[in-house]
C-alpha cells in the first residue's frame, strides 16, 4: 500500500464574485521512502497542495490517505495529534522559536509528544549531529545562519520521527551553496531514515537532487518523473 | 479517554511553563515597562489601604479613647430621656469588676443644670467621674488645654463648705469668660427635689475634642456630684475598656449574661428600666458605617487603579500574541494543540502578574513601613489636625497595613489581568495555520 494517496483533490478559493481554483483534481500516490519534489510556476498549487497533504487546510473535493488513515475526515484535535506523530514540517524561514536554543528546538517536538526527557535530549544531539550542528547546539536561532536555521528545522522534523516530512520551499532564502548543502543532508537523511521526503521548490539545482520530480500548472499535475540518479553519500 | 487527555496536558505544563517564562525576556524592556505599571498600581493600592486602615484605626481609637470606651452600660430610661433616677447601684459596679478582671472600667454620673461666672450664665451639662478610674478607661483627662487637671478640693469657704474644683469644655470657658482659678457657681435640681446650689473653682480647661462637651461641659468629681444633686446609691453610667478588642462581641456578651444574674439577685427598681450594654459601634453607629464604607471604597479605588494597570498588561500581550502569529502557526503545524498555546499564553500573562506581584508587595511595603513609622506629617500647615466627617484627626497621617490586604490586592490584581490577557489569549484559538504560514 502507498504511504500517500490523493484522490481527486480540488481546492477552491472564493474572493468576492471571482472563483480561483487553485488545485482542480490531483491524483497522486508516494511510495515509502520517496524522495520528491514539487515544482511548477508560481501561483500553481505547490503551497495549497503541501497544506491539505499536511492537514493544515481541507480541500473542497476528494481525499487525502496517510498510512490507510483518510485525514480529511478528521477533526481538529486528531489532525493535531496526526501532525505531532506522523509529519514533519519545514517551512520557508523562521522556523523555529526564537527564545529557545537549538537543542530545545528540536527536543520540543518531542516533548509535545510526551517522549522521556532522557531520550528527547540523546536524540535531538543525535540529528543535531547528522546535520552538523553539534558544535553549536546551544546557540538561540539569531546566532545562526539562515542555512543553520533550516538544518535545524530538518533534524526537528527528524527527530520526531515522522513518516513523511513536507517542506514547502525550504531553499528560499538561502543562497544556491547553502540550498544544495541542505538538499544533500536531506537526501542522505531520506535514505539512512527511510523517511519520505516532499518538498517544493523553484530552483533548477535543488529540483536535481530529487528522486522524482512532480510538476504543477494552474492547479493540475502536468508531468511526474523518476530520475533514478545514485544517491552519493 | 478523557482522562488520558488530562494526563496529557498535565505533562506537557513543564515545557510550556518553559517556553511561556523564556518569552517573557523576550523583550525585557516591554516586560519592565509593563510589569513597573503593574508593580505601581499595586503599590498605590497598598498604600491606598494602608492609610485608610491608619485613619480608621485613628478614628477607632478616637471614638473609643476620649470618652465612649470600648462598652457602655446604662439604664433603658437613662438612654430614652436622661432619667436621673435611672442609676445602676454600686453593688453592681464591684460585682462586674469581680467577674471580670480583664476589664477596666469607670463609673460616670450626669446632670443638667445652670453655670453663672460674675457676668454671665448659662446651662451646662454636668458630667462626674472617678479621676483615678476615668484615666485608667479613657484619655478625657489627658486632654487639657489651660490648667492644671485637678478635681478635688480646692479650698473651705468660710462657712465651712469644701469648695470642689471644676475641669470645663473650651468653648463653654470662653463664652463664660472665665480661666482657671476664676469661680463658677452651678445651680441645679437635686434628687431630692431641692435646689442644689454650690460655688466652684474652674481649675482646668479641655481641648475640644467632643463639640458638645466643648460647648456645654462641666467635670467633677463623683464626690462633688453627690454632694451637689444627693444622689449617693448609684451612677448613669459605666465605661468599660476591654483588653483585647478582638474579644470586644463575647465580652459584651458575657457581661450582659452576668447582669442578667444580677438583676434576678439583686432586683432594680421598675421605673429605670433593665440595664443596657452596648459596644463603641452601637453607641457611634455613623462612625461604625463610615468604617464599613471605608473597606469597600478601597475595594473600589483599588480595582480601578488595578484595571487601569491592567490596560498596560492588555496591550503588551495584545502585541506579543500579534508579533508573534507566524511563530504560533508553525508551533500549531507542527502539532502543538491549540489548548496548549492558550495555556502557553495565559502563563506568560501569569507569570508578567506574579512577577509585578511580588515586586509591587515589596515596594509597597517598604514605603508602607516609612509611612507607618513616620507618617505624612502636616503638622506644619494643621498643628490642631484635621477634621473630616465629623471627626478631629492627628495632623500626622499615618499607616497600618493589614497583611491580608496584601494578600487580597495580589490576587485582585492577578484575577483582574488574568481577564485581560484572555482577550489576546482568545485570539490564538482563532488562528489558522494555513493561512498564518502563507
Ligand atoms: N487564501 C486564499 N484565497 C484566495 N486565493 C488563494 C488563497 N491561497 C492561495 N490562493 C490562490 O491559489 C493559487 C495557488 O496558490 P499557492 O500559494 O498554492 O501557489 P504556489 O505554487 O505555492 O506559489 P508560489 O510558488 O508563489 O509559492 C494561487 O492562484 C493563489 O492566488
Ligand atoms: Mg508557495
Amino acid at each position: 500500500m502507498a504511504l500517500l494517496t490523493l484522490q481527486g483533490i480540488s481546492k477552491r478559493y472564493q474572493q468576492g464574485e471571482l472563483e480561483v481554483n487553485a488545485l482542480s483534481d490531483i491524483n497522486l500516490t508516494v511510495e515509502e521512502g520517496e524522495f520528491a519534489a514539487l515544482v511548477g510556476p508560481s501561483g500553481s498549487g505547490k503551497t495549497t497542495l503541501l497544506n491539505i497533504i499536511g492537514g493544515l487546510d481541507s480541500p473542497t473535493q476528494g481525499t487525502t490517505r496517510l498510512n490507510g488513515t483518510d485525514i480529511t475526515t478528521l477533526k481538529e484535535a486528531q489532525l493535531s495529534d496526526f501532525r505531532l506523530f506522523q509529519l514533519g514540517f519545514v517551512f520557508q524561514s523562521y522556523n523555529l522559536v526564537p527564545v529557545l536554543s537549538a537543542l530545545e528546538n528540536v527536543e520540543l517536538v518531542m516533548v509535545l509528544q510526551g517522549k522521556h526527557k532522557n531520550e528527547c535530549r540523546q536524540r535531538a544531539e543525535h540529528y543535531l549531529e547528522l546535520v552538523g550542528l553539534k558544535d553549536i547546539m546551544h546557540r538561540r536561532p539569531s546566532a545562526l545562519s539562515g542555512g543553520q536555521q533550516q538544518r535545524v528545522a530538518v533534524a526537528r522534523a527528524l527527530a520526531a520521527g515522522p513518516r513523511l516530512v513536507l517542506a514547502d520551499e525550504p531553499t528560499a532564502n538561502l543562497d544556491s551553496e547553502n540550498a544544495t548543502a541542505l538538499l544533500d543532508i536531506m537526501h542522505t537523511l531520506s535514505h539512512e531514515e527511510k523517511t519520505t521526503f516532499i518538498f517544493s521548490t523553484h530552483d533548477p539545482r535543488v529540483m536535481d537532487r530529487a528522486e522524482r520530480i512532480i510538476t504543477l500548472q494552474d492547479g493540475k499535475i502536468v508531468s511526474d518523473e523518476r530520475h533514478h540518479h545514485e544517491h552519493k553519500t | 479517554m478523557k482522562k488520558s487527555a488530562q494526563a496529557s496536558v498535565l505533562s506537557r505544563l513543564p515545557i510550556l511553563i518553559f517556553v511561556a517564562w523564556r518569552n517573557i525576556w523576550r523583550n525585557p524592556i516591554r516586560s519592565v515597562l509593563t510589569i513597573s505599571a503593574l508593580a505601581s498600581g499595586l503599590v498605590m493600592v497598598i498604600l491606598y489601604a494602608s492609610l485608610l486602615e491608619g485613619m480608621t484605626r485613628q478614628m477607632v481609637r478616637f471614638a473609643t479613647e476620649i470618652s465612649t470606651s470600648h462598652i457602655q452600660l446604662h439604664r433603658q430610661a437613662f438612654i430614652d430621656d436622661q432619667d436621673l433616677y435611672a442609676t445602676l447601684p454600686w453593688s453592681y459596679m464591684q460585682k462586674l469588676e469581680q467577674e471580670f478582671p480583664d476589664i477596666t472600667i469607670a463609673p460616670r454620673l450626669y446632670a443638667s443644670g445652670l453655670a453663672s461666672s460674675t457676668n454671665t450664665s448659662t446651662g451646662v451639662l454636668i458630667k462626674a467621674v472617678d479621676p483615678k478610674r476615668e484615666i485608667e478607661v479613657t484619655k478625657m483627662l489627658e486632654h487639657v488645654r489651660h490648667g492644671k487637671l485637678d478635681l478635688g478640693i480646692a479650698d473651705i469657704t468660710e462657712n465651712g463648705f469644701a469648695r470642689y474644683n471644676l475641669v470645663i469644655g473650651a468653648q463653654l470657658a470662653k463664652n463664660m469668660n472665665v480661666e482657671p482659678g476664676d469661680e463658677l457657681v452651678l445651680v441645679t435640681q437635686a434628687a431630692d427635689g431641692s435646689i442644689g446650689n454650690a460655688l466652684y473653682r474652674v481649675a482646668a480647661i479641655l481641648k475640644p475634642l467632643e463639640p458638645n462637651f466643648d460647648r456645654m461641659g462641666v467635670l467633677m468629681s463623683i464626690e462633688a456630684y453627690q454632694q451637689l444633686m444627693y444622689l449617693e446609691n448609684g451612677f448613669h453610667e459605666l465605661a468599660i475598656k476591654v483588653n483585647d478588642l478582638s474579644q470586644l462581641e463575647n465580652i459584651q456578651a458575657d457581661i450582659i449574661e452576668k447582669l442578667n444574674k444580677l438583676t434576678a439577685v439583686e432586683p432594680l427598681d421598675k421605673l429605670g428600666g433593665v440595664p443596657v450594654v452596648r459596644n463603641w459601634r452601637q453607641l457611634n453607629p455613623a462612625v461604625a458605617d463610615l468604617l464599613e464604607l471605608s473597606k469597600a471604597f478601597v475595594f473600589i479605588i483599588g480595582f480601578i487603579i488595578i484595571s487601569l494597570a491592567s490596560l498596560g498588561m492588555l496591550n503588551t500581550m495584545l502585541m506579543a500574541v500579534h508579533e508573534r502569529t507566524h511563530e504560533f502557526g508553525i508551533l500549531l503545524a507542527i502539532g502543538m494543540k491549540r489548548r496548549w498555546l492558550l495555556l502557553m499564553v495565559l502563563f506568560e500573562s501569569f507569570f508578567l502578574s506574579l512577577v509585578s506581584a511580588a515586586v509591587g508587595s515589596v515596594v509597597g511595603l517598604i514605603i508602607n513601613n516609612y509611612f507607618e513609622e513616620h507618617g505624612i506629617d502636616f503638622s506644619q500647615s494643621m498643628p490642631d489636625g484635621y477634621d473630616w466627617a465629623g471627626m478631629i484627626f492627628e495632623p500626622v497621617m499615618k499607616g497600618y497595613l493589614i497583611p491580608m490586604d496584601v494578600v487580597y490586592a495580589c490576587l485582585m490584581m492577578m484575577v483582574v489581568t488574568m481577564l485581560a490577557s484572555l482577550i489576546p489569549s482568545w485570539q490564538t484559538i482563532r488562528l489558522k495555520p494555513a493561512e498564518v504560514m502563507r
